[in-house]
């Protein structure tokens, strides 16, 4: 039974972290970087959530919108002006300039909000729901609910707009998209900025149960490349897939592993996925 | 041509009499000895970083490693420090050999992204294994104050600044003789290209496996050094990822990745410049002297990349021509 509920558990945190992520598999299947500053974009949507809560008085849920809409605004500058002129230099030159902005973002975070941890109060905050014999946790509930809503926009964008095709096809071959008529950089601005936008969203919506400070992106940096990684680098329902499977590892673990090992677990599926399968769990490119 | 040996010896024989030229424990002298560890720890991560192209995000974990290692030992068991340098890296050469057998055949940022989560859960161990550690409260080194050279503690900075100096001239000689090595010649081989590498009988997978074991093992020496210099550290400083490890990627590559001197070029450059923001801004807040470090990094990496010898060069051969 402990089981089944931590199951459950992990189904519902793994929705979450499938939002959060397909953000930074968009940007390495599209713009072709590994964004190592990912986890402070969430961070950054915490706190555009936080005081949309506090000065506005908007619901978390609500706020996660205006998240999405800030941080892809952000992204959009971010792309334009730096990571355009790296991304034809040595992968060192990318590595670095997104570690650069992720020691940025963190530090003006700690100097423009301090280091104090805080968190919303929502009235649905410490709610459950019974379902027969197993608990269900509103706020987790209401998050994963909202990252579902999430994903099938996303998957509808992509797979049945023009503006999906655009994407895709830019992923696919740049030169092959510039040839018949799409920019790519104004591709690559606005892939970035959805991308982050998206796991800045995330950040909002799991706001109610979470407390947010400068550091708070960090406990889901390798977390979020877990994720990508089992599911294809690039693979958009890879993310989905891989975001339910880390949510239920994680959570089952929890269940028979002192803390210690948990974290260890998930970085030897990580390890593990990266020297055996790097390709991801799933089978084609999407 | 005849001129550098000579060069080098008068500057070498300049930076042995520095420490005398300050008062003992001068805060100058400090940044000078931290100098020196930082262009060692650069300098082992060269040999993984510019050798073989290999960018790794974790090398924090070896240095952590190394100086749990010798300093949990010497709390418990009373073992000698220099007894523990060995200890610390066995330890993290251990590590360094285990951690290159999943990675072997990732490139790039996949290499990048295994070594940074290797470094975090290494980090995260640490904070949670309270019964080795001391969790994040951290550990210390016993204070003994006659106790000199047979424990590795001084009243002084002088002797401690020799120790840094002879650790990095030590694994400089290391980074010089694999380059010129069969060593060398095989990871140059692997890092232009590996299946060609393979095809005229390098056995790659050992190639990368002896790199990162010396690498790592190195890295620990100097994480034993730190210790002992620092008396006291916690998980979160030692195996720090911007402090440590990005630190240390960054000083190799501002210097120039791949070069004997870069190591050292770039310690002489980043070191001061961030004393002196630490001096100028952290008074004005937490966290302003790391957001100028993110800045510097961001704006190096725009000008160029390649480090500030290619820079030199560039704007050298701009006037001349």
């Amino acid at each position: 039974m402990a089981l089944l509920q931590a199951i459950l558990d992990g189904l519902m945190i793994g929705g979450v972290y499938a939002v959060i992520s397909i953000g930074l598999t968009l940007v390495f299947g599209v713009v072709s970087l590994v964004n190592f500053a990912q986890a402070q974009f969430l961070m950054v949507g915490m706190y555009v959530a936080y005081f949309a809560w506090r000065y506005l008085g908007l619901d978390p849920l609500a706020g996660s919108l205006l998240s999405f809409a800030v941080v892809f605004g952000m992204g959009y500058v971010i792309q334009q002006q730096l990571i355009r002129r790296v991304l034809k230099a040595p992968e060192v030159a990318q590595i670095f300039l997104t570690v650069g902005i992720l020691i940025v973002l963190e530090n003006l975070a700690l100097i423009g909000f301090g280091s104090e941890f805080r968190s919303v109060q929502v009235w649905y905050q410490n709610e459950s729901l019974a379902v027969g014999d197993l608990m269900i946790s509103v706020p987790y509930a209401i998050a994963f609910c909202a990252s579902v809503m999430a994903g099938l926009v996303i998957w509808w964008i992509l797979a049945k707009t023009w503006w999906g095709r655009t994407v895709r096809a830019t992923a696919q071959d740049p030169m092959a998209a510039q040839l018949i008529g799409i920019d790519p950089d104004r591709v690559y601005r606005l892939a970035f900025g959805l991308g982050v936008g998206l796991t800045a969203f995330g950040g909002a919506i799991i706001l109610p149960y979470l407390t947010v400070s400068p550091a708070a992106g960090e406990q889901f940096g390798v977390l979020m490349f877990t994720v990508v990684v089992l599911g294809g680098l690039g693979n958009v329902l890879g993310a989905v897939v891989g975001g339910l499977s880390v949510g239920i590892i994680q959570s089952v673990s929890g269940l028979y592993l002192p803390l210690q090992l948990q974290n260890l677990v998930l970085f030897v599926v990580f390890i593990l996925t990266l020297a055996m399968r790097p390709e991801g769990l799933l089978r084609q490119p999407s | 041509m005849k001129r550098t040996p000579v060069l080098i010896l008068l500057t070498l024989a300049g930076v042995c009499v520095l420490p005398w030229c300050v008062s003992e424990n001068s805060y100058l002298l400090r940044v000078m000895t931290l100098l020196m560890l930082f262009a060692a720890m650069a300098q082992s991560w060269n040999i993984v970083g510019g050798l073989a192209n290999q960018i790794s995000l974790g090398h924090a974990a070896f240095l952590g490693l190394g100086a749990y290692a010798s300093t949990v030992l010497l709390n418990r068991v009373g073992l000698s420090p220099w007894l523990g340098l060995g200890v610390g890296m066995t330890v993290a050469a251990l590590a360094g050999a285990l951690l290159s057998l999943p990675t072997m055949r990732l490139k790039g940022h996949y290499f990048a992204l295994a070594t940074l989560a290797f470094g975090e859960v290494i980090r995260s161990l640490g904070n949670t294994w309270s019964s080795v550690t001391g969790g994040p409260a951290g550990i210390s080194v016993p204070l003994v104050p006659e106790g000199g050279w047979a424990l590795m503690q001084f009243g002084s900075t002088r002797p401690y600044f020799y120790i840094m100096l002879a650790a990095m001239l030590l694994i400089t000689a290391v980074f010089w003789k694999i380059s010129r090595s069969r060593l060398g010649y095989e990871l140059r081989a692997v890092k232009a290209n590996v299946a060609s590498a393979e095809v005229i009988g390098i056995d790659t997978a050992r190639t990368k496996m002896v790199a990162a074991t010396i690498s790592a093992a190195l890295m620990g020496g100097c994480g034993v050094l730190y210790a002992q210099f620092n008396f006291f550290f916690d998980p979160d400083s030692v195996f720090s990822l911007v402090n440590v490890s990005v630190r240390v990627a960054l000083i190799c590559i501002i210097g120039g990745i791949g070069t004997v001197a870069g190591p050292i070029v770039g310690a002489c450059f980043l070191l001061p410049l961030e004393e002196i923001l630490n001096a100028t801004l952290s008074s004005a807040g937490a966290g302003l002297s790391q957001l100028a470090f993110g800045l510097i990094l961001i704006l190096i990496i725009l000008i160029e990349p390649r480090g500030l010898q290619t820079l030199y060069r560039r704007m050298t051969v701009g006037r001349t021509s």
